[in-house]
């Protein structure tokens, strides 16, 4: 395993730190076994950062997600939000973005949006301001009123962004939110998701398996190992900004790839 | 066919039946006195209404049927969210239900009439068991319905348990929650007609099966009319209820 030290400046200015999670161990039990899921898993991420973690599938990256979220309890290490410890889920710090089909289907599109408005109880008004807000944001203006099933793969997920950004939560975490679209579909989502995220400086943590789709999107990659899941390497993404489709071709973006992909097969 | 043909051939279908029923009797193509025509049924239904013990006997009826129903949906509902939840009892209760639910229940009617007698309790006992069944393997559906990420979703947006129970659960269950509504009470309704057709002193079963044994062939058709319109009028307006609430169903 490569040294990882330059990774972790847990020294010096970890109070700007949006995420910070520091030797985090995850152990579960499955049919009496105990099954290590994540091991030894430290990175700080700073505010306004688009970091996406890759890994081959069932190298505990979701899980690691479902932790920052607030949804699971890691067996051992810390996960701070600004600073804060998260005990449970609190959508005013963390946003989440889950695959597709998490729409509810008996609601509409800004119902939908206007969700975790209605459990804290936001005033009728307030909440259909907000939610209109966010559905112009994720360029669905004129669609609140659809149901997901008369929705496309891709604009599902952008009422889910919607969802997620609704309470404007300083981080969005985001489990492989475009796994079950189609290429083409998934190229212009990625361009979006960088529109939205160059609007509001978010800071995201973002989910995938696709190399391509890592490098497009981020500031910086971290890559997992299979299970148990730790870190084998950081990699900053020196593409400039905006990016385009053009990038892809570059011969930058081919070392970047390859190196994540080295990275993943050479993991034990 | 655009939709509004489709209802104009329903209406003629239906004209036709009902034409037949009046006309073939009546030319004498079918025995008459096996098969009355429409005329003389309707008729003898107005006529049979106006009873005060054909009254009696909806009443009685309608009790039975309501009580068991009253009874079979909570009780179905609180063993199949049960069944469905708890994984040991699942496990052990599952296959159970399962067997008996393939287990034709009229089998089991003089068994009742040992226990209960022929009165409003043997029919409401048969009635519960007749619909019991059905409820608890659709409530079991409707809970297994409920997508685990729907869940993850409300969690993740910081719901308590009483939200996720309210509006993630219930939504989601309503659909398959409805259409039990419906096939219960015409399993109820089943029991409990065939229960007082087998043995009873009251009730509309009693009296369908008094008039056909008796070859009161008018009366036993006006009774079949009434019943079946009773039981088609539950079945529709249920099913518009259900049409109403899962537009989003897919």
């Amino acid at each position: 395993m490569q040294h990882l030290a330059h990774v972790m400046p847990l020294d010096g200015h970890a109070a700007a730190a949006a995420i910070e999670v520091t030797d985090l161990d995850h152990v579960y039990a499955n049919h009496d076994a105990e099954v290590a899921a994540l091991a030894d898993i430290s990175f700080l991420v700073e505010a306004g950062r688009f970091v996406v973690i890759v890994g081959p599938s069932g190298c505990g990256k979701s899980t690691l997600l479902m932790i920052l979220a607030g949804l699971r309890h890691a067996t051992g290490g810390t996960v701070r939000c600004d600073g804060e410890p998260i005990a449970r889920p609190d959508p005013h710090r963390v946003g989440v973005v889950f695959q597709e089909a998490s729409l509810f289907p008996w609601l509409t599109a800004l119902d939908n949006i206007e969700f975790p408005l209605v459990l804290r109880h936001v005033p009728r008004e307030d909440r259909r301001r907000r939610a209109l807000t966010m559905l112009e944001l994720v360029g669905l203006a004129g669609f609140g009123e659809k149901y997901p099933h008369e929705l496309s793969g891709g604009m599902k997920q952008r009422v889910s962004i919607a969802r997620g950004l609704v309470q404007d939560p300083p981080v969005l975490l985001m489990d492989e939110p475009f796994a079950a679209l189609d290429e083409q579909t998934r190229m212009t989502m990625g361009h979006e998701l960088l529109r939205i995220w160059d609007e509001t400086r978010k800071t995201i943590l973002f989910v995938t398996h696709s190399l391509t789709e890592a490098v497009y999107l981020a500031d910086e990659v971290l890559v997992m190992s299979a299970r148990p899941g730790r870190i084998v390497d950081r990699i900053d993404i020196t593409l400039a900004r905006p990016r385009s489709y053009e990038m892809m071709a570059t011969e930058t973006f081919g070392r970047l790839r390859d190196r994540i992909w080295r990275q993943i097969r050479a993991a034990p | 066919m655009t939709g509004r043909q489709i209802v104009l051939a329903r209406l003629g279908l239906l004209a036709l039946v009902l034409a037949a029923w009046e006309a073939l009797p009546r030319l004498e193509i079918v025995n008459p006195r096996l098969f009355p025509p429409l005329g003389e049924v309707l008729r003898v239904l107005a006529e049979i209404l106006a009873r005060a013990d054909v009254q009696a006997g909806v009443a009685v009826t309608a009790g039975e049927v309501a009580v068991a129903f009253g009874l079979a949906v909570p009780l179905g509902a609180l063993i199949g969210v049960a069944v469905a939840e708890n994984d040991y009892l699942g496990r052990v209760f599952k296959p159970l239900f399962f067997f008996v639910f393939s287990v034709p229940k009229s089998i089991f009617l003089p068994m009742f009439i040992l226990v209960f007698g022929i009165g409003f309790s043997q029919k409401v006992a048969f009635g519960i068991f007749s619909a019991l069944f059905i409820v608890i393997m659709s409530a079991t559906a409707a809970v297994e319905s409920v997508r685990a990420e729907h869940v993850l979703v409300a969690r993740s947006c910081g719901a308590t348990r009483w939200q996720i129970l309210t509006r993630v659960y219930m939504p989601s269950m309503l659909p398959i929650l409805l259409e039990t509504l419906r096939i219960s009470m015409i399993f109820t309704l089943t029991g409990v007609i065939l229960a007082e057709m087998y043995a009873s002193r009251t009730g509309v079963g009693s009296l369908i099966g008094n008039w056909g044994e008796n070859f009161m062939m008018r009366q036993l058709f006006a009774g079949v009319l009434l019943l079946a319109l009773i039981a088609i009028l539950i079945n529709e307006s249920v099913r518009l209820l259900e049409a109403r609430c899962s537009t989003w169903r897919t």
